[in-house]
């Protein structure tokens, strides 16, 4: 369950970013994704994806982080995504009624897709 | 000694100048060291004595020299601890150092000193009599002093800190539940952390005459900036809840006035579950609104189980438009409705793993025909188990309706 350590990566693309987030995202780890979308610059049109494959856990600090995120990209005037979210999280985030607040891709580049 | 090791080049014309300010005198350096010199007899026996060491005990050398031990010079602790440590020790190593004691002047007073002892032995390798210096460690017991007295400032502060914790923490739960008649109230408070105020908040109180509004609920966050989303969600839920009792609205309201209030990078919101009760026949019927919570969890007298689902709830006050909807339940007697914040669920049992919410299902459910206080016992005696394994708060609260004639059945 916490074989995975936690990363987070960021690259961007044309169409805008992708953070890729690894490991248990808690309110030890968040700080780091928060870091991270921190660095990015987005511009209006543009679209930031946050790639969850390979988050094995998500508490309410990650959850803030994921909604500090949206506020971000809105504010740039950008949309955001969530690609590749894992059942376990899928759950959580039904439960809260992130879904109607983040289109949900099945990968990154679905996320571009559209 | 600077004659046969003259310094570097330039320094040479200055030579006589230099010799001046270099000890002329062993005899001056063993007087007037900026320590004290000691040496006794191998029974302890004072034979010389430097005059530094003579000012800091305000001795004449005739008072000290053949007459005294080194001993006698000590406090009483410090003899014991010399004779029973310090002498053996010494005789079996040859030499001792950097011990603490303190000697005791003509005057009484005490003066702290770190002592090192050499024996001196003759050619023949027999011992002949015991060096000893004396460095004055008044500055390093003021040191320590120093350092113990921040110590005890850090310890008060800490208590300090927890203190007002507690006391904030107390401030935003109910000093006691209100009465309901017919139905078992029992709630629980589990503080993760001693210095920190925690974000979950639980409340039931009086609506109409019969009807009685109940929350449970958790802020994200930590500390005094969650605690006073807890403090604001508080007070807004009870006054929603007195405005329009109907627990969709009241989350309504309270998704407005967060999201309103905290906007932008940093976003606050909380998960609650919301209801209202109303006591009639031998039960009671139950409507609840949940947003972004945890299911409430239902045990039926008759051992059966479930999860109250609630369609919709989304988080509250994170996002503009959220929809909330309610679901009604009706407790009949032996029946026991348990609201619980996220830090018993995502508890790390044992290992690494965390509790789950189907976990605490089936343990709970082998309580059944069950009380709120007995719930409420099994769910904090679970929460003792996990020990540090509860990272998070844990706020509970439990409604049952007792079966007729007693607590338990």
């Amino acid at each position: 369950m916490t074989g995975t350590p936690f990363s987070v990566t960021t690259r961007t693309t044309e169409a805008g970013a992708v953070v890729t987030v690894e490991g248990e995202l808690d309110v030890a780890t968040a700080p780091r994704l928060r870091a991270g979308i921190d660095t990015l610059v987005l511009r209006s049109g543009q679209r930031l994806v946050v790639d969850l494959a390979g988050v094995t856990f998500c508490d309410s600090s990650g959850i803030s982080t994921l909604i500090a995120a949206r506020n971000v990209a809105e504010a740039a005037g950008a949309g955001i995504a969530l690609a590749a979210v894992p059942g376990r999280l899928r759950r959580t985030f039904g439960l809260i009624g992130l879904a109607d607040f983040f289109p949900t891709y099945p990968s990154a580049e679905d996320a571009f897709g559209d | 000694m600077c004659e046969d090791h003259p310094g570097p080049g330039g320094q040479e014309s200055a030579a006589p100048e230099f010799s001046a300010l270099l000890e002329d005198s062993a005899e001056d350096l063993y007087e007037h060291a900026p320590c004290g010199y000691l040496s006794t007899l191998l029974d302890g026996t004072i034979a010389k004595i430097n005059t530094t060491l003579l000012g800091w005990l305000g001795y004449e050398r005739e008072d000290v020299v053949g007459r005294r031990r080194f001993a006698e010079l000590l406090t009483v602790g410090g003899r014991i601890y010399h004779e029973t440590h310090f002498a053996p020790l010494l005789r079996m190593q040859g030499e001792l150092g950097g011990v603490a004691f303190e000697l005791k002047a003509a005057d009484g007073s005490r003066l702290p000193v770190l002592v090192t002892s050499t024996v001196k032995t003759g050619t023949d390798g027999q011992a002949q009599l015991i060096r000893t210096t004396i460095f004055d460690a008044r500055d390093r017991r003021a040191y320590e002093q120093e350092l113990l007295r921040a110590r005890e400032e850090a310890e008060r502060e800490r208590d300090r800190v927890q203190r007002l914790a507690r006391t904030l923490q107390q401030t935003l739960l109910p000093p006691a539940l209100a009465e309901v008649p017919g139905v078992q109230v029992a709630a629980y408070y589990h503080p993760a952390s001693a210095d920190e105020v925690g974000g979950d908040f639980y409340d039931l109180f009086p609506l109409t005459g019969d009807t009685w509004g109940f929350f449970l609920g958790d802020v994200s966050g930590k500390g005094a900036a969650a605690a006073v989303v807890t403090s604001l969600a508080r007070y807004t839920l009870r006054a929603a809840a007195v405005h329009d009792p109907d627990p969709a609205t009241v989350l309504d309201r309270l998704n407005t006035v967060l999201h309103h209030e905290y906007r932008g990078s940093d976003p606050r919101y909380c998960t609650v579950v919301q209801g209202h009760l109303r006591p009639g026949g031998d039960g009671a019927a139950v409507t609840l609104a949940t947003g972004g919570h945890p299911p409430a969890l239902l045990i039926r007298a008759d051992g059966t189980s479930a999860f109250v689902p609630v369609p919709g709830g989304q988080l509250v006050g994170a996002l503009p438009r959220a929809r909330f909807a309610t679901a009604d339940v009706l407790l009949h007697p032996g029946d026991t409705l348990l609201l619980y914040t996220d830090g018993l669920t995502e508890a790390r049992t044992q290992g690494r793993d965390r509790y789950s919410e189907e976990q605490l299902q089936e343990y709970l459910a082998d309580l059944a025909p069950t009380t709120a206080p007995a719930v409420i016992t099994a769910v904090t005696g679970l929460l003792a188990g996990f020990g540090d394994g509860v990272e998070d708060d844990t706020a509970l609260l439990a409604l049952g309706i007792p079966l007729p004639g007693g607590d338990r059945p």
